[in-house]
């Protein structure tokens, strides 16, 4: 049997990953020796499609980028334009956004944490953190109109003001996730199974990991304190006091640990948000020529950090109606080639998942 | 970023966005430049638009500081008909990816990867589908069969010509009733009042 290796897939269809994407494996018994990356099972030419449409049109399509959340590329598409025209926004819609930002964070935390006790069998903490992403998702229904896609940060603000006494349901909310985060640690994040299973894997060389372009946790994970919010503020998040936490075990339960960090400084922002939002502001710019809006011929490169790291746009205006072109680059792109291709070599097959679940790997991100 | 406007004209585009215009050849000494000299160690993007009307493509090699606070662009202009490109995954090994997106995407050859198999597409032949005189239509029409639809599926402008011009008779008939209404109810009232 020496020197034989077997083929297999994992993937397109696998609870490890959201959405659909395969990896090849040539495995020596149980142990992997080499690792290939594919996607193309979700590739639906939204840059193509963005290059014939002007901004009002993109706009509607930008959010379904990636469906864990959405809000970072409504973000970078409204600051990508903002910054092509010089359009300043108003304070109460930087606090809303932030906002926005803050909760979506937090609904895509629940959701990883859905993906990355189920890839060890332990169904039950999903079903209760995909439980309370649900109530978030009831907080957007309410300010957007839509559950998952939002289409609500709009260029020059976002589309509408805050219902009555949302900022009180807000907080309300986040009384909730405060008690109900110990339950978390109990029931995973100090769960003997989930240490066992993730201490000491997946391990990430922490010498290469700024220069080769990882991000979010992956970076965290390995004690790296680095966060687009903090390095290259964007909106208010220069007025808000939150920490960068950060584990030194570059392993998944590393990474685990600072997902687990991030919710709280979530809920953190999120208070001082309520505290200190201005009651009075325009929501959106008023835009000349709304529908027919122009971008100079200039290209601009916005960053946001979204819940699995930077996440980049380079957009491009050529003075007319219609984007030139719009280039996404997520977190999943060298996390989903680069990193999980070498972190895959000399792992157990049985851990695929697990390493795939903690890097937060998007595949409709890869391909757009 | 002293050294680099030492060495380079430096477009400043915000207070933490900056580009520089380069030649194709002096793509990799920049780069190596960048990586050993100044804080600007991370390539986080290559990001490319094509101006067709200027019959080039601009490759921006986006690049982060180590600090993750400022951006910087290199921008290199290639001719649109099969200009090779230096790789540079030698350095960057995020690079290897990026390149086979867009040689795929744009049909632009990067030599030193030989990693250019399919990324997206699978088995694709022809002109690359981002290049801007890739016609969507046509290879719409060669390729996919549009759905005829139910058999009780309506031709929507048809439909809505009919009903408007029902509607209109409805209307002009019920004018009419009412005109006739109102004379008969005339014609009896004078009838009584003569009688």
């Amino acid at each position: 049997m020496d020197n034989k290796l077997i083929k297999i897939y994992h993937g397109p269809q696998h609870p490890g990953i959201t959405g659909n994407m395969s990896v090849e494996l040539d495995l020596l018994g149980e142990t992997i020796k080499r690792a290939r990356t594919h996607v193309g099972y979700l590739h639906r030419g939204f840059e193509k499609l963005i290059e014939r449409r002007t901004v009002i049109q993109a706009f509607t399509i930008v959010c379904r980028l990636c469906v864990p959340e959405p809000d970072p590329n409504e973000e970078n598409f409204a600051r990508a334009v903002e910054g092509l025209v010089g359009l300043e926004i108003s304070d109460r819609a930087k606090y809303i956004r932030v906002m926005v930002q803050e909760m979506s964070r937090i609904a895509a935390q629940m959701l990883w944490m859905g993906g990355q006790s189920g890839s060890i069998g332990m169904g039950t903490v999903g079903q209760w953190s995909l439980y309370d992403r649900d109530l978030i998702l009831d907080l957007f229904e309410e300010l957007t109109g839509g559950r998952v896609y939002h289409m609500y940060t709009y260029p020059g603000g976002v589309r509408r003001d805050l219902p009555d006494g949302f900022l009180g349901r807000l907080s309300e909310l986040l009384d909730y996730f405060d008690k109900k985060l110990p339950k978390y640690d109990s029931i995973f994040f100090d769960n003997a199974t989930f240490k066992q299973r993730a201490m000491g894997v997946g391990v990430i060389c922490k010498d290469e990991a700024l220069q080769n372009g990882y991000v979010g946790q992956a970076l965290r994970g390995c004690g790296i304190k680095r966060d687009v919010r903090r390095d290259n503020p964007y909106l208010v998040y220069d007025k808000l006091e939150f920490e960068i936490p950060t584990y030194d075990g570059c392993d998944v339960y590393s990474r685990a640990m600072v997902r687990r960090a991030e919710i709280k400084e979530s809920i953190k922002i999120l208070r001082q948000v309520i505290e200190q939002m201005p009651a009075e502001g325009l929501i959106m710019q008023k835009i000349p020529k709304h529908r027919k809006f122009k971008l100079p011929k200039d290209d601009i490169y916005v960053a946001s950090e979204s819940a699995r790291g930077e996440f980049g746009y380079y957009m491009a205006g050529d003075g007319s109606e219609k984007i030139r072109r719009m280039q996404v680059k997520g977190p999943s792109l060298i996390h989903g080639y680069t990193l999980l291709e070498n972190l895959l070599v000399d792992e157990e097959l049985s851990n695929v998942a697990l390493i795939m679940n903690s890097l937060g790997i998007c595949p409709p991100e890869i391909e757009r | 970023m002293d050294m680099i406007k030492e060495r380079y004209e430096v477009g400043e585009k915000s207070k933490r966005l900056f580009e520089i215009d380069i030649a194709k050849d002096s793509l990799i000494d920049t780069i190596s430049f960048l990586m050993s000299h100044t804080d600007f160690i991370t390539l986080s993007m290559i990001a490319c638009a094509d101006w067709i009307e200027d019959e080039i493509f601009v490759l921006n090699y986006v690049f982060t500081t180590s600090n993750r606070d400022k951006n910087l662009m290199l921008k290199v202009s290639i001719s649109r008909d099969g200009e090779v490109v230096p790789t540079v995954s030698i350095s960057s090994p995020q690079a290897e990816v990026m390149e086979r997106d867009l040689h795929e995407m744009y049909g632009i050859v990067f030599d030193g990867n030989d990693t250019l198999y399919d990324f997206a597409l699978e088995g694709w032949e022809g002109m690359p589908p981002l290049r801007r005189d890739f016609d969507t239509l046509e290879y719409v029409n060669e390729n996919f069969d549009f759905k005829g639809g139910r058999d009780d599926n309506k031709d929507v402008k048809a439909e809505v010509k009919r009903r408007k011009a029902e509607a209109k008779k409805l209307k002009a008939l019920k004018t009419e009733a009412n005109e006739t209404e109102a004379n008969e109810a005339k014609e009896a009232e004078e009838v009584k009042n003569n009688g």
